[in-house]
Parts: structure tokens; C-alpha cells; sequence
């Protein structure tokens, strides 16, 4: 049984229009993270799912049943907010407990409830104190804690960690993942940052311009992007764009590089395309080439240390691109060497209309 | 599975609902009297009178040849241009003694609020006390001043009574001003003014080029707010002189007063109330634009 | 360039402006003073030639007459009229604020007429009020004064009100819209708890203007209800052994505001200039 299911869904501001015919169906116990570049719609689908915008046309099923037209209140989801949400008038626990009091649940429901999901969440020392006396991350904890409290069909998570800094925002990813894992609810999770999207979710909604452009599970999304916009905005650093021409094996780069594409012999000769090859499948010359990689002359530019990993910056076929590699048996810049690129991972792109061939 | 009763319905006219009530007490206090007005204004309805027939501009035609109106305008107009612009320079020169650093600066201000807060009709009574010839501290002090004894008669000596009301209006009035402008000043942005001061500018530039600007905003709305209660003044004068000697410090609100509730010229009144509004829209109006507060 | 050092020419400018800042503070506190003084002054002592600065002994004689006399019950009226009306023009203010910032009810033209009233000069409608309070029966009764002081002061209060509940983040509302609460909830459990500060500043203010009004009271009560403010025009006019009475209700009046302001510190800017400066 699916816990949401999204019919044709559209809304309007005014001129201008936000979502523009969305079909989603979320099967019950699924993570399901909505995430796009800021403007793509995925904030306003969420805050439709909740109630608080008002469909313009289409269908909100929640639990099977028709809630388009129905109040927050009446759609038995749980949300928890970017900035947190919390009453600062409130101490933990009756920020936490607040959801459940004002569905009248009874006090020793409430009270049990309540010290679970508080130590659940590692704050259960916690329950006395006010927001303004809490950490940003004990904040986001409380936050969660007072979605998690509630016995709601559908769980809500609107960028829950971009007011997080970088090292705190790893540890709540985990957390929520955890939950998820422990609780087995069903959850909506948007987010811009297509690493959060990437580890967290069972399955990723990808959105651009009010429309679903690809979803599926996070690897078949890295692995088998449908269009150019899906294979730019997963991974990091971006896969690599290099304009190309067909030939009967593979493609052919400007400089006169020929690459030879596996299990692409179909394809018809000398038409414009794009080459997107991933950093992370290029690597420097190793002894032998394996199969379905194409070794290639290049100059090294630019040589940015990670850590464990390089990032390389250097010229192939008339763009620029980098490749990720181990850091142990990276050169010096201005060197000449060579490099392997694992062309069965690489996509080819039709320019005219951005899908991936 | 049966759909949700509950739909968004319920929520739908709930923002009706909240503000009707205030609207609905707007409507009886502040539009009724009005219609009310602009119906009688066209009638000929006095003390002896209740002709409820149509007069047409009879009473607005009377505003024209009531030169006793006019001196009442006069009367206002010359108070707000003269307390106006002292409370706002003095205000503003307060404002800036206080704006750094001072021993216990927190006290003195509470001290210099306190004439804003107290009613204006206990200021112009304690003003009356002051300002008694024979018994006031005032001419007490002006005599030690002068060497000699003085007997100013302030609330009754024509020339000296528009000091005397002017005099107790700037002083429950300043501190509003200071307080306000002292609020703004303290929020214009320090690295401008010290930026401006390295670039060597005088402190009459920067004032001009930079804190007033700033503060402008602020200050605007401060004038009109003040021009408003002072272009309505009645209280202070009621209490100080009640319009006298004779009419001369009546001013268009007791001249209101006077003629619907001493006179009961019941249509005129209204006809009065009408003019009071109309130039009280075109000054607002023109004040408004020129001040730059709307686009 | 002065020759004295930094510190020096620091020091002799700061004692000049504390010297100033102290005769602005002699010269606006000494009325209120005087009017103190003579409160507690003997009649031989308020026409007293010379007249007397400071009062040998403090005595209460002005005041128990005023009580004796029940003047003083004036102070009452006063009371019950500004605080009932400033009760009811915050509930009613603060939900019409709410509609106002939350829903954009009636778009911009009708928060612009609701702050147009504020610059209604009284004498122009009270005229009219008059007629229909003695058509009504409302005048000289707690209801009727009451329902003027609650409707004259709704404009200042949503305007006000407007203010603080635009700086309540949407979210802790649509968190608790989503948690279960109906609207009335949201207003009663997040807006008003929110706004507790703004709701208190606010209410002393709309308190202080009923409070100091002269003119609908002059107008509107004979006897029953009659205000302070009225009481202490009562005693003008006649013989000056009133004085004593002048300044004596004066005083009753003015301590209760002077109360507040003491409590009311932090908010006063704000309070005062209609919102003009954030406080």
C-alpha cells in the first residue's frame, strides 16, 4: 500500500507556476528524499503534501485517502521545519509533547511517549531546559524529537539540516538515518544538497523547474542518469562535460581523440554530442588497460589534495575536466602523463534535447 | 475508507471572523458620525431649529464668511508652526547630549519622558499654577532674573499668552521628539559617521549627508505625528485659557467645540467638521509625498 | 587645536554635558514637582508672597478631602474605563492584526483606512457621537464611554500588534497547524505567547491614551461616569482655594502613570512612536 500517492499535481502564485503536474506515489515504510536546485518546486510540493499550501489542481492521497482539501491538522502527518520550529516559550518537553496535547492524547501516553523519543534521541537530559539554552544540533534533536512523538501516517522533513554546520550536519544525517532504519516510518525528506539526498534516501525524486525529472533508487540514478541536468547535479565533483562527434564504435573528441564506447556500436556516425565521463572513473594509466577503458595523453593542470583523494584539473578534447584520483600516484602539475577512463560508466547526451542516448 | 469530514472550509472564513468585530466598532465610531455629519452639514439644524429639509451648501457657504473660523485656523496654524520646529530642534539637540556615553543617562531619561506621559489636561493645569501672576513660581523667577518685580499676567495679557501656551506645549512635547530621535540616532550606522569623520567632514556635513538620511524615516514620522495632535489641539489650551482672553487663542477644535456644544449649531458644526477634515487629507496628503515616506 | 590632552579635553566635555544634561532635567521635572508640592501644601503655604519652594511639613489634607467629597471616585471611573476598554481593544485589535498580517485580509486599502482613523481629529466626530449616544441612551454610562475608548484605540493596537506578529516566524504556526491545531488554537497557543511582550507594551500604551483622554469624556459623561481628567476642569474657573484640589487630583491621576512608564522602559520607543523605530 503506497502511505502518499500524488496525482497530476499543480500550483499556482499568481503568473507564476511552481509545480507543474506532479505524480508521485511513496510506498509505505519508504525514505523518500525530493531534492533539485532552489526554485525547482520541491518546498512548495512538500508544504502541498502538508496542507499548507492549497493545491491549485490534482490529488493529495495520504493512507489512501483523499486529504487535497483537507487542514494540516486533519492529514495525521508529523513535519519537522528548517528553522527548527520551536516555541521558545516551551520547555523541551512540552515542545515535544505539544503535537500529542493538542490531539488530546491522554498525559501518561503523553509522558511515555515523550521520555522515549527524548532518550531515543540521546535528550533525555534535556527535557527541563528552554530552546534559546540549547546548541543548534540539541535544537534539530528536539525538532525531530517532536515529529517522531507523534503516531502519524507520514513524516515530513523540510531541510531539516541546512541550518547545521558541516561536521554537526554529518552526525544528524546518520541520526535520521537511524531512525528511519529503527522506526520504519514513512518519510518525505526534502533537501538541495544531493549528498544528504544521495545517503539517505531509498529512493531520490530529483526535481528541476516544477517537474519530476528522474527518481529511482540513489546508484541507478548516479549510474543511469535519463538527462544531462541528472547526471550534472548528483555527484561531487560534477561529472564532466566534453563536446563530441559519434563514429561507428564510440566518439570522437575535437582534438581527434577517439574513444571507443562498449556495447554502443549501434550508433549512427558523425552526429554532435556530449561526452559525460564522472572524476571518480578516471584514473592514472595503470599497467595493463582493463576492458572497456580508453587511455588517454593529458597535461595536468591544477592539483587540489582532498586527503585521501586528488582532484586534477586538465585539458582533454577542447574542455577542461577533473578526475578524481588516488592521492598516492598523482603528479606534479605541468606534467605530461596519461589516463584511463572506464568508459563503460561514461553517458553520451544528445545536445538538442539533454537526454542521455 | 470515508473521506475526511474536515475540509479546508472551516478555515476559510475564520479571517473574516477575527477582524469583523474591530471593523464593525471602526464602522460605528469612526464612519457613522461621519455620514452622519455630511447628512446634517446639508441641513439647517440649530438650537432653535430642527429644519431637516435640504439647505444645499448653505452651511459651507456660512465657513466662507465666518471670519471667527478663520482666525481659529490662524490661531492653530501659528501654534504648529512655531512649537513644530522647536520641539524638533530641541528634541534633536537633546538627543544628541545624550547619544554617548553619560553618568547615570538612564535615570535622566526616564526623568525627561515624564511630561510626554502625563495628560495633557493635567499639564496645562499644572501649567495654570505656574504661570499664576501672584502665586506662580514663573513671574517669582523672572523678577529675581530682572531685579525687579514683574506681574505678567500670562493666560490673560494678549501678547504674552501664546508664549504661555507654547511654552507649556514644547514642554510636554520635546521628550517625545528626544526620545524618538534619540531611538534613531542611536541606530544609525557608526562605521558611517566615523567613516565620514576620517574623511574630515564637519559635523554640519555629516549630519546633512549622512545621519540624516539615516534617520529621516523616523523623524518624518515623528513631524507628522506631532503635526496631527497639534493641528487637534484642545486640551492644553483648554485648561490653560479655554480659549480666552475673548477668542483669541481658540483654536479650530474649540472653535468646534464651542459652536456644537455652547452654540448647538448642529449642521454648521458639521459643515466645520467636513472643512476640518478636508485640509486636514490635502495637508496629510501633501505632507506624506513630500516627506518621501510613500513613493 | 586644543592644547590640553586627549583625556583632559574628554573629561572637561563630558562635565560640561552632564551639567547640561542636569538643567534640562531641573527645568522639564520642576512642573511636575510644583504640582506635587502644592498637593501637599497648606492654603496659607500655596498663596504664599514669595511662594514656597519646599513645603515644611507634608500633610494630606488636600487629599482627604477630595476623598471625603468622593472626587476621588472620578479616579475610579477612570480606571475601570481605560482598563476595560484597553482589555477589549486588544483582543479585538490583536485578531483583526493577525487577520491583517497573516491572510493580507482586505489587502493593503483596508490596513491604510484602519491607520487613517488614528488621524481622525475627535472634535470632528464627536459632535455627531454626542447625538448618537443621547439617541442611544449611552451617554454618561460605563458602556458607552467604554465602547469609544475600545474603538478609538483599535487602530493604535493593530497597528502596533501589526508590527510584532509580522516578526513571529510563519513556521512555529505552521508547525503547530501541523501538529494538530485549528486556527483559533494557533492564534491562542503560538501568536498570543509570542507577542506576550508586544501585547503588554501595547496594552499600556492604548491604557495611558483612554486614560489621559479629556475631550470624549467632557462630552460624553455628566455625573455617573465621570472622569478625572473632567474632575480636576471642574475646579478651574472658580475661587483659587481650588489650587489644592487642582494638584491633589492631578497627582491621582498622574501616579498611575507614572508607574507604568517605571515598569515600561524598554518599550517606551516603540510604544510611542506608533512602531516608527523598532524597540
Amino acid at each position: 500500500m503506497s502511505d502518499l500517492k500524488i496525482t497530476n499535481l499543480h500550483k499556482h502564485y499568481g503568473a507564476f507556476h511552481a509545480v507543474k503536474g506532479i505524480d508521485l506515489d511513496v510506498p509505505s515504510g519508504e525514505f523518500t528524499v525530493l531534492v533539485g536546485p532552489s526554485g525547482c518546486g520541491k518546498s512548495t510540493l512538500l508544504r502541498t503534501i502538508a496542507g499548507l499550501e492549497e493545491a491549485s489542481s490534482g490529488t493529495v492521497e495520504i493512507g489512501g485517502e483523499d486529504v487535497t482539501w483537507a487542514r494540516p491538522r486533519d492529514r495525521n502527518i508529523a513535519m519537522v521545519f528548517q528553522n527548527y520550529a520551536l516555541y521558545p516559550y516551551l520547555n523541551v518537553k512540552d515542545n515535544i509533547a505539544f503535537g500529542l496535547r493538542s490531539r488530546k492524547v491522554p498525559e501518561a501516553e503523553v509522558e511515555k511517549r515523550v521520555s522515549r523519543a527524548a532518550e531515543m534521541l540521546g535528550i533525555g537530559h534535556l527535557l527541563k531546559r528552554f530552546p534559546r539554552e540549547l546548541s543548534g544540533g540539541q535544537r534539530q534533536r528536539v525538532a525531530i524529537g517532536r515529529a517522531i512523538v507523534r503516531d502519524a501516517i507520514l513524516y515530513l522533513f523540510d531541510e531539516p539540516l541546512s541550518n547545521l554546520d558541516a561536521q554537526l550536519r554529518d552526525d544528524m544525517r546518520v541520526e535520521i538515518k537511524r531512525l528511519h532504519q529503527e522506526l520504519g516510518r514513512t518519510m518525505v525528506y526534502v533537501t538541495h544538497d544531493q549528498i544528504e539526498a544521495m545517503t539517505l534516501a531509498d529512493r531520490i525524486v530529483l526535481l528541476r523547474d516544477g517537474l519530476i525529472e528522474q527518481q529511482g533508487a540513489p546508484l541507478d540514478l548516479f549510474e543511469r542518469p535519463k538527462t544531462r541536468f541528472v547526471a550534472g547535479f548528483l555527484g561531487s565533483p560534477k561529472m564532466n562535460f566534453i563536446p563530441a562527434t559519434t563514429t561507428e564504435t564510440g566518439v570522437a573528441l575535437s582534438d581527434g581523440t577517439r574513444l571507443d564506447v562498449p556495447g554502443r556500436s549501434g550508433l549512427k556516425a558523425g552526429q554532435a554530442v556530449v561526452l559525460g565521463l564522472r572524476p571518480q572513473y578516471i584514473a592514472m594509466a595503470g599497467q595493463s588497460l582493463a576492458p572497456g577503458h580508453a587511455r588517454v595523453p593529458v597535461t595536468i593542470e591544477l592539483v587540489q589534495p582532498t586527503g585521501s583523494r586528488v582532484q586534477a584539473t586538465m585539458p582533454l578534447g577542447g574542455a577542461t575536466i577533473i578526475a578524481e584520483l588516488a592521492a598516492h600516484d598523482v603528479s606534479r602539475p605541468g606534467e605530461r602523463t596519461e589516463i584511463d577512463i572506464d568508459m563503460t560508466r561514461a553517458v553520451i547526451i544528445d545536445p538538442q534535447n539533454e537526454q542521455v542516448i | 475508507m470515508p473521506a475526511i469530514a474536515a475540509h479546508h472550509q472551516p478555515d476559510r472564513n475564520f479571517k473574516y471572523w477575527i477582524i469583523a468585530p474591530a471593523v464593525f466598532l471602526l464602522l460605528l465610531i469612526g464612519l457613522f458620525p461621519l455620514i452622519y455629519s455630511l447628512v446634517v452639514s446639508f441641513m439647517r439644524i440649530d438650537m432653535m431649529d430642527t429644519d431637516t429639509s435640504f439647505a444645499g451648501l448653505y452651511n459651507y457657504k456660512q465657513l466662507f464668511k465666518d471670519s471667527r473660523l478663520w482666525w481659529s485656523l490662524a490661531h492653530t496654524l501659528l501654534i504648529t508652526v512655531i512649537a513644530l520646529p522647536l520641539e524638533l530642534v530641541l528634541g534633536l539637540a537633546m538627543a544628541y547630549l545624550f547619544l554617548e556615553k553619560l553618568p547615570s543617562r538612564q535615570i535622566f531619561i526616564s526623568l525627561l519622558v515624564l511630561p510626554t506621559i502625563i495628560s495633557p489636561i493635567v499639564a496645562g493645569a499644572t501649567w495654570r499654577l505656574l504661570f499664576d501672576n501672584k502665586y506662580g513660581p514663573i513671574n517669582q523667577i523672572i523678577s529675581w532674573i530682572a531685579g525687579q518685580r514683574v506681574d505678567a499676567l500670562w493666560t490673560i495679557n494678549p501678547s504674552l499668552v501664546y508664549p504661555a501656551i507654547i511654552f507649556c506645549e514644547i514642554w510636554q512635547w520635546t521628550p517625545f521628539m528626544f526620545l524618538i530621535l534619540l531611538a534613531a540616532l542611536s541606530n544609525v550606522d557608526k562605521s558611517q559617521t566615523e567613516a565620514a569623520e576620517i574623511d574630515g567632514a564637519s559635523f554640519i556635513r555629516t549630519f546633512r549627508y549622512v545621519v540624516l538620511p539615516a534617520i529621516w524615516p523616523v523623524m518624518a514620522i515623528a513631524i507628522l505625528i506631532r503635526g496631527l495632535d497639534l493641528f487637534r489641539i484642545f486640551d492644553i489650551i483648554w485648561a490653560l485659557t479655554q480659549g480666552g482672553p475673548g477668542t483669541k487663542t481658540e483654536t479650530i477644535s474649540i472653535y468646534a467645540y464651542v459652536q456644537g456644544f455652547k452654540q448647538f449649531e448642529t449642521s454648521y458644526t458639521a459643515a466645520i467638521a467636513f472643512l476640518v477634515i478636508f485640509l486636514l487629507t490635502v495637508v496629510c496628503t501633501w505632507a506624506i509625498r513630500r516627506m518621501g515616506l510613500v513613493k | 587645536m586644543s592644547a590640553l590632552p586627549f583625556h583632559r579635553r574628554h573629561a572637561t566635555r563630558l562635565a560640561m554635558r552632564y551639567l547640561v544634561a542636569l538643567i534640562l532635567v531641573v527645568i522639564f521635572v520642576f512642573p511636575v514637582y510644583w504640582l506635587f508640592i502644592i498637593s501637599f501644601k497648606t492654603p496659607d503655604e500655596i498663596f504664599a508672597f514669595p511662594p514656597v519652594w519646599y513645603p515644611n511639613s507634608i500633610q494630606f489634607a488636600n487629599y482627604a478631602v477630595l476623598f471625603k467629597d468622593g472626587d476621588a471616585a472620578t479616579v475610579g471611573n477612570s480606571l475601570i474605563l481605560a482598563s476595560v476598554s484597553t482589555f477589549f481593544a486588544m483582543i479585538l485589535g490583536t485578531i483583526a492584526a493577525y487577520s491583517l498580517v497573516r491572510f493580507k485580509t482586505g489587502g493593503e486599502n483596508l490596513a491604510v483606512w484602519i491607520i487613517s482613523q488614528r488621524m481622525m481629529p475627535p472634535v470632528a466626530i464627536v459632535f455627531p457621537l454626542f447625538l448618537l449616544y443621547v439617541w442611544m441612551g449611552w451617554v454618561d454610562t460605563y458602556f458607552g464611554l467604554i465602547l469609544l475608548y475600545t474603538a478609538f484605540s483599535l487602530p493604535y493596537v493593530i497597528w502596533m500588534m501589526r508590527g510584532y506578529i509580522e516578526d513571529i516566524p510563519l513556521e512555529l504556526e505552521e508547525s503547530a497547524l501541523v501538529d494538530g491545531c485549528t486556527r483559533w488554537e494557533v492564534l491562542w497557543k503560538v501568536v498570543l505567547p509570542m507577542a506576550r511582550s508586544g501585547l503588554f507594551a501595547t496594552a499600556v500604551f492604548t491604557f495611558i491614551f483612554a486614560w489621559n483622554d479629556f475631550l470624549f469624556a467632557l462630552v460624553l459623561t455628566r455625573t455617573e461616569v465621570t472622569t478625572y481628567t473632567v474632575q480636576v476642569t471642574h475646579y478651574f474657573g472658580g475661587q483659587s482655594n481650588f489650587w489644592a484640589k487642582i494638584a491633589a487630583m492631578s497627582v491621582l491621576g498622574t501616579i498611575p502613570v507614572f508607574f507604568t512608564v517605571a515598569i515600561m522602559q524598554r518599550y517606551l520607543v516603540r510604544g510611542i512612536s506608533m512602531g516608527a523605530v523598532k524597540g
